[in-house]
């Protein structure tokens, strides 16, 4: 009797240890089945990317390339329009445009969104709440009713075709970074903001001496994921910059698929270039980056 | 003594509200210059027969623009292209779920799982564009190179009407799911284990818990990833316009922002472009106002 509980007892543990082995080996699978989804897209066009211009369009497929070549992405570093004077290739300095376009807005922005956050967050002052909702509110309109007015405006001003629309608006800070910003400084004890104002100092200086630095990862990653945005951008300067001098790495990308539409490799490696910075940043940074995207979410 | 105290302390408020109002403005200020004055000046443009990039020789016409854009059938099309495409926003979402709910199991390498996942929302649409219109293409794309039979005809999969909208479903939730992932899996962390450790004691199978805990507990991020995810699919212009400038076979690529980008900038007609974004503003509001009006339906903040 009792040893046929016990053994009972053995198979059962024996089921449940089975069963956690069979579901744990479903869940693997689906998981990694789920990375080769998201993987193989790009392995395809890394492995192509390699390939010359022959062999990319033979009709006869072979997986790996038969030689491997760097023909496309010499032609990346190299290619340059002839549109204007400069030798600079297109890519690179698509890049640069992009650094300068994108640097500027995110970093002044970021200051600006930081200190209205600090404000709306520890400082007592009228009209707080309505202009705090007010702003929140802006974060629902469409982008898209702005488009013509906008560029009517620009227009006149003779901004079309100059940085100047993609890089002013950012400088005003984005009512996100405010959001997020405020919902961490409100974490701060207020403690801390009186007794640095019985000790004399203020209201600037305890938001750049004691709100900043206790701020710097959450600034971090504000700034990343706004940096990737700008870099990332199409519309925007599709819209405002027809002249290839100012095109931006995106733009340039755009017009280098046009230019070697029947080149594949160097299509190819021409947008895996592109997609270098970001994924470095991405990489390295990737704490704060998903850090910043997981609390600015879930706090809605 | 008393008076000078009062009168310190007076100043002192005095000193907060300016600087509480001055440090606040900044985005308050770019909001009016850039997002206020624009609309404004939009709703009386959209009454305008505009030309060009001037408002001279433009005069009011009613609402003849609107009338223009609601009996173009083309507009009613985009508006069906870009609902289409939004379809991709509810796959995405329930896969996100499904994909962030196996990662809170007992399994290793759940960081590496979960940075590959996010990959393509760093990734530029440009730069994904390109790369599904070669894997996409006749003739040399690596689909129809694996996949079409011998002799067969390759598929032209961007050049037909009906085969354009599903490569860019495709597209979409390669590239969309990531963000779900990552919210749903901060979302999930978050739901109070003792609520699943009484559901156990009460005989729930983990199916049951999983629809009756887990769901009603994050459905305030799969609200957020709702509305953001409609917002944004409404206004979508960039993946079609990149495939195919033309608006893609049968103006099938032609979504709604394309439509008025074309009315903008390729037949200068500022006014009906300006009707066209209020009538997709009001679309756009009107699914937001519903879905926050349903969502107290099935939205639970605790």
């Amino acid at each position: 009797m009792i040893k046929n509980e016990s053994g009972l007892k053995l198979t059962a543990s024996k089921m449940t240890k089975i069963r956690k082995i069979v579901s744990l080996t479903l869940i693997y699978t689906a998981l990694v089945l789920f990375a080769i989804w998201i993987l193989a897209p790009f392995s395809m066009v890394i492995i192509t990317s390699f390939k010359t211009r022959k062999e990319a369009s033979d009709p006869v497929f072979h997986f790996f390339p038969e030689k491997w070549s760097f023909d496309g992405y010499k032609e990346v570093f190299t290619y340059t329009s002839g549109v204007d004077d400069s030798e600079i290739p297109v890519m690179l300095k698509g890049f640069l445009n992009t650094l300068i376009i994108v640097l500027p807005p995110t970093i002044i922005g970021l200051f600006v969104s930081a200190m209205s956050a600090y404000a709306f967050a520890k400082l007592r002052f009228k009209g707080k709440n309505v202009f705090f909702s007010a702003l929140l509110l802006t974060m629902m309109i469409p982008g898209t009713i702005m488009l013509t007015p906008s560029y009517l405006i620009y227009d006149m001003l003779g901004w079309v075709d100059t940085p100047l629309p993609l890089m002013l608006p950012g400088m005003f800070g984005a009512a996100t970074c405010v959001f997020f910003m405020r919902q961490f400084y409100a974490g701060i004890p207020t403690s801390l903001v009186e007794a640095a104002k019985l000790d004399g100092m203020g209201y600037f200086k305890i938001f750049w001496k004691i709100m900043v630095p206790l701020s710097v990862p959450a600034l971090f990653a504000q700034g990343i994921l706004g940096f990737i945005g700008g870099y990332n951008d199409y519309f925007g300067p599709y819209l405002y910059l027809h002249e290839p001098e100012w095109y931006t790495l995106q733009l340039a990308l755009a017009s280098f698929k046009g230019t070697y539409s029947y080149n594949i490799p160097t299509v190819m490696a021409g947008a895996l270039v592109a997609l270098i910075p970001a994924l470095v940043i991405y990489i390295v940074a990737q704490k704060y980056f998903i850090e910043g995207i997981a609390t600015s979410g879930m706090k809605i | 003594m008393f008076i000078d105290k009062v009168y310190r302390k007076k100043i002192k408020v005095k000193r907060e509200e300016v600087f509480g109002f001055a440090l606040s403005m900044g985005p308050v200020l770019g909001f009016a210059l850039f997002g206020l004055i624009p609309m404004i000046l939009a709703i009386f443009m959209s009454f305008m027969d505009i030309y060009g990039f001037t408002f001279e020789g433009a005069g009011f016409v009613g609402f003849e623009n609107y009338g223009t854009v609601l009996k173009d059938p083309l507009f009613w099309k985009s508006i069906v292209n870009t609902l289409y495409m939004g379809v991709a926003t509810f796959i995405n979402i329930a896969l996100a779920l499904m994909v962030a709910f196996l990662l809170t199991k007992n399994v290793r390498g759940k960081k590496v799982f979960r940075t590959i996942y996010f990959i393509p929302y760093v990734c530029s649409v440009v730069a994904i564009t390109v790369m599904w219109q070669w894997i996409f293409n006749t003739n040399y794309g690596i689909i129809n190179a694996i996949f079409t039979p011998e002799g067969q005809e390759p598929v032209n999969w961007w050049g037909r009407a009906d085969t354009f909208i599903p490569c860019l479903l495709i597209m979409g939730v390669w590239s969309g799911t990531g963000y779900g992932i990552i919210l749903y899996g901060a979302a999930l962390t978050n739901v109070n284990s003792s609520l699943y450790e009484a559901a156990k004691v009460d005989g729930a199978n983990s199916f049951k818990s999983f629809w009756h805990i887990t769901i009603p507990a994050i459905s305030p991020t799969t609200f957020y990833l709702l509305i953001t995810g409609i917002i944004g699919a409404l206004q979508e212009f960039a993946r079609p316009q990149i495939i195919s400038g033309s608006g893609g076979p049968d103006n099938v690529g032609v979504t709604v922002v394309f439509y008025l980008y074309r009315s903008a900038f390729q037949y200068y007609e500022m006014g009906i472009a300006s009707a066209t974004a209020w009538l997709l503003a009001i679309l756009i509001v009107g699914l937001t106002v519903i879905n926050f009006a349903m969502s107290k339906l099935w939205v639970s903040y605790d």
